[in-house]
């Protein structure tokens, strides 16, 4: 990874507390990171650690209590599709549309042109792989699929930033595996900028240029690894010794912080 | 699958009016209680004809008409707030509960002390019928919105009147259809109810008149006739239903 490259996310403080009246519950507290233009981060840490809302807060879905989200220095206050799109654990795929439309969806709402969007989808579609399942239902596909998808559809408006929360969570192992290298190909290929939430240390670290480490109750950030394995990155990596140290770092970090409830942290390996 | 149900349907109907061709034919039915088949089809033909009967009929579908499209549009607005604001939800939800569960018709004696015997009383009474049935299928409709895809259309910059049209118009559609065609058959019963109960015209008034005179061939041929019609209008329902929940049948079907 190339150093000096501009900050494209950057958070300040960031703090979330749910219930101010009665019963403050303190989700996510003192976030602060920055990711850098082009690159692929990772967010790892415990089910229930408060990854989806602070991914939600990157996206402007949800407002923090206070801190704040610069995206190329400009507070997040709200949803901007033209800079970030977001794919959400479930592929989130409209079942009353075709695949293509799905993939337009994104390009309706901000008002393109019919043809133009026609094109665009079908263009996002050869890109992941799926350009012969353009008039098929989303129920006809395999999960797999319906990630892809949803990749192509958040590829769709073309944002710099792609927000990913467990995108490839709820795949069968072998799936999540050639998803990974899916993503890091069109990542390759495109050059977004990519946050990627999972709670696996393994895809973490496969994919990432960074691993942010994150724990629960409070959530907070408690470490940053630097992932520095050779790219294009290979399945026979993760079985590689400075794969297994890094790996062992994270782990370190997340079960450090769980010293008080023994254990509890190897639930969400 | 289609075919299979029409046939099924078509030869029930085929049994019943059999049975009852062969009941009057070997003399198990009084024919002053029920009337051989031909003499009903005779009796259907000449109600066709008639202006008495056509001139009950207009007002009776005039009635049915005006109470849905008075009551089904509150119903679909007052069904919205309800599931949309979880507050109002809350606190109306015990309410409708409450007044589901007393039946509309014992109203119907207070109804016509308030309003009397004009239209306004079978309006309102036909309202009612529609009221319930369809508010609550919209409020069900708009609580089933996945809270994902509006949060996916929303990261894409959806503002609320495109959130509205892009995912819950069609996420809502197959169960407000559902309450639509409900609120169309409550509100014909709510409104021939009324007629027989008290009015000065409508098929409720014919119905009642012909049973109590014993003219059972025009009793049976109105009630033929307005069992067609429903079928009709609910099987067309059915249809429009089935087109705005194709999607989600696909998904049952899995």
């Amino acid at each position: 990874m190339s150093q000096g490259r501009p900050i494209v996310i950057e958070t300040r403080g960031l703090r979330k507390v749910y219930g101010i009246d009665r019963a403050p519950l303190v989700a996510l507290q003192d976030i602060s990171f920055a990711v850098e233009e082009g690159s692929f981060v990772s967010l790892v840490g415990p089910s229930g650690c408060g990854k989806s809302t602070l991914l939600q807060m990157l996206a402007g879905l949800v407002p923090s209590t206070s801190g704040e989200v610069l995206v190329d220095d400009v507070a997040v206050r709200q949803p901007a599709p033209e800079k970030i799109s977001v794919m959400f654990q479930d592929a989130t795929l409209l079942p009353w549309k075709r695949v293509s439309e799905n993939v337009e969806f994104p390009l309706e709402i901000s008002g393109m042109p019919a043809v133009k969007r026609r094109q665009r989808a079908a263009a996002m579609l050869s890109l992941v792989g799926l350009a012969d399942f353009a008039e098929r239902y989303p129920h006809e596909l395999s999960g797999g699929m319906r990630q892809r998808v949803s990749i192509a559809r958040a590829l769709a408006p073309d944002p710099r930033i792609m927000l990913m929360d467990e995108p490839f969570g709820a795949l069968d192992e072998q799936t999540r595996i050639k998803m990974g290298y899916e993503l890091l190909r069109i990542w390759e290929k495109t050059g977004k900028t990519i946050f990627f939430i999972t709670h696996s240390l393994t895809e973490a670290l496969f994919l990432a240029d960074i691993v942010l480490v994150m724990s629960h109750r409070p959530g907070r950030i408690v470490g940053t690894i630097k992932a520095d394995l050779p790219r294009p990155r290979t399945y026979e990596i993760i079985g590689s010794a400075e794969f297994g140290a890094a790996r062992n770092r994270i782990w370190k970090l997340i079960s450090q912080d769980d010293r008080d409830v023994n254990g509890e942290g190897m639930a969400s390996l | 699958m289609r075919a299979l149900v029409l046939v099924t349907q078509t030869a029930f109907v085929a049994l019943m009016i059999g049975l009852w061709a062969l009941g009057s034919w070997i003399g198990a039915f009084d024919p002053a209680i029920l009337p051989p088949p031909e003499k009903v089809a005779t009796a259907l033909g000449a109600l066709l004809q008639s202006g008495d009967f056509l001139g009950n009929a207009l007002d009776t579908i005039i009635r049915v008409i005006a109470a849905f499209a008075i009551g089904a549009p509150i119903a679909l607005a007052a069904g919205f707030v309800m599931g949309e604001n979880i507050g109002v939800g809350r606190s109306l939800s015990p309410v409708f509960n409450l007044v589901l569960a007393v039946p509309q018709s014992i109203f119907l004696p207070l109804f016509v002390l308030l309003f009397g015997l004009g239209f306004t009383q079978k309006l309102i009474f036909g309202i009612t019928h529609v009221f319930f049935v369809v508010a609550v299928n919209a409020m069900a409709a708009v609580r089933q919105v996945p809270h994902g895809q509006v949060m996916l259309a929303r990261s894409f910059g959806a503002d609320r009147l495109k959130i509205y049209r892009s995912i819950y118009l069609p996420a809502m559609a197959p169960q407000v259809v559902t309450g639509l065609r409900l609120g169309v058959i409550f509100d014909i019963i709510g409104i021939l109810l009324a007629e027989m109960y008290a009015s000065r015209t409508g098929l409720g008034v014919l119905l009642l008149r012909w049973g109590e005179s014993y003219s059972v061939d025009k009793l049976m041929a109105a009630t033929v006739l307005i069992s067609i019609a429903t079928i009709v209008i609910n099987e067309t329902m059915r249809i429009w239903e089935a087109r705005a929940g194709r999607w989600r049948k696909i998904l049952e079907a899995r």
